[in-house]
């Protein structure tokens, strides 16, 4: 009798081998960048094969890795083709960007700060992002950087208050969700200054 | 085995399948058939109750998307 998981494990291996194979014929880098991502959704489903809270503290840490890696490549390929002043001659024009992005900003804000934690700051990143990409913005990265130590700091703090005051531990808790809950949303709202502008 | 487990395992290996060999070979065919496995990985995860990695890999996928499309647009909007 073939269980779930032994399924899950030929499947993830043909595809791993179909993957290889289609690295294996192509020769433009930005083809190969997207095939990378493909990569890591193979490594996910192998991770998330494992179905126990395990996997799901495994995928974390690589859900944030493929994204960095994706971002570092991405500037890399830039770089090297030399494409990082050119900018598209028509912008996309859609007139939803126009009206909707408050609303739909705050909804994800909110909803990232009830849900908390890591999680919570990358919903309530990607609100601010999508509020910057379709808003346009000003520098204000000083501000940004600065909420960021803060909660840097704020997180250590709860790290002290764990280990020194261990009868404190739901104190530390929340401070320490809600620091990583502002310093995830102020970096990730990094990246909605990356559309338009040439500076970055 | 549950019927989520069965469908986003199909989509992940048609989707691998897509993507390796897209019909039009460019980038944006790719890049729409890049979501089919991202959708079957979800549908695996929903089977197994991982509700927080769901969260966040819906988050991860639309900030990999905005950047593939930004790096396709500098690459194909040559002034």
């Amino acid at each position: 009798m073939i269980d779930t998981f032994h399924t899950g494990m030929i499947a993830a291996s043909l595809c791993i081998i179909i993957a290889f194979f289609s690295f294996l014929k192509e020769t433009d880098d930005l083809h190969r960048l997207l095939l990378t991502d493909l990569a890591s959704v193979m490594a996910l489903f192998l991770i998330a094969l494992v179905g126990t809270d395990l996997a799901e503290a495994l995928i974390l840490p690589g859900l944030v890795v493929t994204i960095s890696k994706l971002m570092a490549l991405a500037e890399i390929y830039l770089v090297k083709e030399g494409l990082q002043k050119n900018s598209p001659s028509r912008i996309l024009d859609i007139e939803v960007l126009q009206s909707a992005p408050a609303i739909l900003a705050s909804i994800l804000v909110i909803y990232g700060i009830i849900l908390s934690g890591f999680s919570g700051g990358a919903v309530a990143g990607l609100g601010v992002i999508f509020y910057l990409v379709c808003k346009g913005h000003q520098e204000r990265f000083e501000l940004i950087e600065t909420v960021s130590g803060y909660a840097w700091v704020a997180w250590i703090a709860a790290f002290f208050i764990i280990l020194i005051f261990p009868s404190q531990w739901f104190l530390a808790v929340m401070i320490a969700g809600g620091a990583i809950l502002i310093k995830v949303t102020a970096k990730l709202s990094l990246i909605g200054t990356m559309r338009g502008e040439s500076d970055v | 085995m549950n019927a989520e487990f069965i469908i986003g395992f199909g989509l992940i290996i048609l989707g691998t399948v897509a993507t390796a060999w897209p019909s039009p070979k460019d980038y944006i065919t790719r890049l729409i058939n890049l979501e089919l496995p991202a959708f079957g990985i979800l549908l695996v995860m929903l089977s197994f109750d991982e509700t927080i990695a769901l969260l966040t890999f819906i988050a991860v996928t639309a900030i990999s998307t905005f950047l593939f499309v930004r790096v396709i647009e500098k690459k194909e909007g040559i002034p």
